[in-house]
């Protein structure tokens, strides 16, 4: 055990001397957290800006739907003229436009309101709600005109009982969780990437030590491969540990992303997806003869199976034959746990994707024993 | 004196090469003793063996009277291995990775801190304690190279080619190094291209060759079964004109080599072949500058045994 802690310490403090290791190992999942703030920050509630073109002047009606409009909740309103409103809507810096055409108080007085222009880039998705508060009210003032068939009198009379009633339509606004869902699930897919990537690079170290021909020194003492081996697993995993907390501590309490899983539960997987990291980077190492060789071979089996596992873009883009692929990737069960936890299904009830997580991690984990165990070259057994 | 290591019937295969084919030694206690052989001979793979680096395929070896392979951590505590290429840390300093080799050997704390030091002090590297290999002479990174396998004062110290492509000022230092771990008590084993060390400092030398001992002794042993040999070494102008087979048809002459404008005819004692050799010379218009007749050393004693130089 003194060997172990020994060479753990050593593999340690000579790993994180170099300050460009704290970027690598504990910076990129941070940066990994951001990236996705940045991906989906965007949809957290902000208020609908909407565009109006007044081309009826000073028309009472005209202007008391305009007033309607600016009332509502999560909407701010700028008036402009038409060339202003096309502009802007398709410089994206409006979500919809509104045109009250020359005429509109009259014929709403009339109880026969002329069309109203909605324009929008965005698609019914935006303009639903005005369109659907602006018909409303229409429909009220239009009803009123026509109730009183021409009388003049009697239309103010109602129409001001209207304006002054106290019964008001109001918009509450409902928390949307699915974007802090996806940031989540964005940001522990860049987490997983890089826990891969770090995981090889660690074990990259025994190649490493290989080539310098220290590993020889080092069995010629009583270390043996086993111990040496073991120490790297145990830097591996207390690398991976770190990231894992870090990252869950910056996306709790800096970045306010509630991952709406308990982290306890959380890093359980994490930790039990980091098993398989580090088995697949000995299963790299056991067949790969230099650091070069190594490095290729893992970006050539990293970034890919990330990629179709879905840690870089969601799973629900993917075409059906890229899902079903995905399957045979541990990365793929850990999103989904991770997935299935957000939605509330109960953390021993995903036993079948925790004992998947495991059986990638200890295959993995017996082929590199089995090629380790086959290398009868002194510049290479472990 | 006792043996120190005891090599009994060792032979190592890999697939149908046999890399040492039933080898036997005794190396005693408080000796240097010298392994020669040239490339590929099973020198590497025998001292691989010896530090439980690779398993024998046939035969024991024993360290201070314990099989090492049912002792492997004893043996490996006791043995302190100096590899032909550098194993140290360019990212650690020196302290750092005398420490660290000796940690491997169980010492902490101040006995670490002592040894660390007197390891350092002992190949001429305390004051560069804080300094990095990167920064360090090649001569000075082979001393460092030595003090990683000294610290935890090893009973066995194997040293492969320890003076590989360094300057003569370190070449002297480490051989004085290694006589005074000699005279400290720590028994040697020394592998080296360099017949002239093995002959400096060896007090009992094997020649290995095809992973078979061909002969083993002292120095003076060695060169006693080539009594019937002698050297004779011919200084000439220029190499160009000489023809070898036509010396080598020449009675008595075993072997010819030519190199650094000088001949070197190793020939049978009895022979009187001298005035043949001068004739054909001139005969092949060389200047001759130097002719010297020499009683057979190491060098000679190699090539008569295995055919071959020790540098091939």
């Amino acid at each position: 055990m003194n060997e172990i802690l020994w060479l753990v310490r050593k593999t340690l403090r000579s790993t994180f001397r170099k300050k460009s290791s704290w970027l690598v190992f504990i910076g990129l999942p941070l940066i990994g957290v951001l990236v996705s703030m940045l991906l989906y920050g965007s949809f957290n509630g902000q208020p609908l800006r909407v565009g109006i073109v007044n081309a009826d002047g000073d028309q009472a009606l005209t202007q008391d739907a305009i007033q309607f409009i600016q009332g509502l909740d999560q909407v701010k309103i700028t008036l402009m003229d038409d060339e202003t409103l096309r502009s802007d809507i398709a410089a994206g810096k409006l979500d919809t436009g509104i045109r009250f055409g020359a005429g509109f108080g009259e014929s709403l007085g009339a109880g026969r309101p002329a069309d109203v222009q909605v324009l929008s880039v965005k698609g019914a998705s935006v303009t639903a709600y005005v369109k659907a508060m602006l018909n409303d009210y229409l429909g009220n003032v239009a009803s009123i005109a026509q109730s009183v068939q021409g009388d003049k009198a009697a239309f103010d009379r109602l129409y001001e009982a209207y304006r002054q009633s106290s019964f008001k339509v109001s918009a509450e606004t409902l928390e949307d969780t699915s974007h802090v869902k996806d940031m989540t699930y964005q940001s522990l897919g860049f987490l997983i990437a890089f826990m891969m990537f770090s995981s090889v690079n660690l074990t990259e170290l025994i190649l490493k030590e290989k080539e310098n021909r220290t590993f020889l020194r080092l069995l010629s003492s009583p270390v043996s491969a086993r111990t040496y081996v073991l120490s790297n697993v145990l830097v591996n995993l207390f690398v991976i540990v770190i990231q894992i907390v870090a990252t869950l501590f910056f996306m709790k309490n800096v970045f306010h992303i509630d991952s709406g899983i308990p982290t306890g539960e959380l890093i359980t997987v994490l930790l039990l997806f980091g098993l398989a990291a580090i088995s697949l980077s000995l299963l790299i190492v056991a067949f790969a003869k230099t650091t070069a060789s190594a490095g290729a071979l893992s970006n050539l089996i990293v970034t890919p199976t990330c990629l179709l596992a879905g840690c870089y873009f969601p799973m629900d883009i993917m075409p059906d034959a890229v899902k079903r692929i995905s399957n045979f990737l541990p990365q793929h069960w850990l999103l989904d746990t991770v997935n299935k936890l957000q939605h509330g299904e109960a953390f021993g009830s995903l036993y079948l994707n925790l004992a998947i997580l495991l059986a990638f991690a200890a295959a993995f984990a017996l082929i590199a024993i089995y090629r380790f165990g086959r290398n009868n070259d002194t510049r290479l057994f472990v | 004196m006792s043996n120190v290591l005891e090599i009994r019937n060792l032979t190592k295969k890999f697939g149908d090469f046999i890399a040492v084919d039933n080898m036997s030694l005794a190396v005693r206690e408080g000796e240097i003793f010298g392994f020669l052989g040239a490339n590929g001979a099973g020198k590497s793979t025998t001292i691989n063996m010896i530090s439980s680096l690779l398993r024998s395929t046939k035969g024991e070896i024993d360290l201070l009277g314990k099989n090492i392979a049912k002792n492997a951590k004893f043996a490996k505590s006791n043995i302190g291995v100096v590899p032909q290429d550098l194993a140290i840390y360019e990212d650690m300093t020196a302290y750092e990775n005398v420490s660290f080799f000796a940690g491997l050997y169980g010492l902490r704390g101040e006995q670490l801190k002592e040894r660390t030091v007197e390891a350092l002090e002992f190949v001429g590297l305390g004051d560069k304690h804080k300094a990095y290999p990167k920064n360090f002479s090649g001569g000075m990174k082979r001393r460092l190279n030595i003090a990683c396998a000294i610290a935890h004062r090893p009973k066995l110290i194997i040293m492969d080619e320890p003076t590989v492509g360094i300057d003569p000022q370190s070449r002297n230092y480490i051989l004085n190094s290694v006589r005074k771990l000699n005279d400290m008590g720590c028994t040697i084993i020394y592998t080296s291209h360099y017949m002239e060390e093995v002959e400096e400092i060896c007090t009992r030398i094997a020649i290995v060759d095809h992973g078979k001992i061909i002969a083993e002794g002292t120095k003076e042993q060695l060169k006693a079964i080539i009594t019937d040999t002698k050297d004779i070494w011919i200084g000439i102008k220029s190499e160009d004109e000489i023809k070898v087979e036509s010396l080598k048809q020449i009675p008595g002459v075993a072997t010819v080599r030519i190199e650094d404008q000088m001949v070197m005819i190793n020939s049978k004692a009895e022979v009187n072949n001298l005035n043949q050799i001068i004739q054909q010379l001139i005969r092949d218009r060389a200047e001759i500058r130097s002719v010297e007749e020499q009683a057979p050393n190491l060098e000679t004693v190699f090539l008569t045994l295995t055919g071959r130089n020790l540098r091939d």
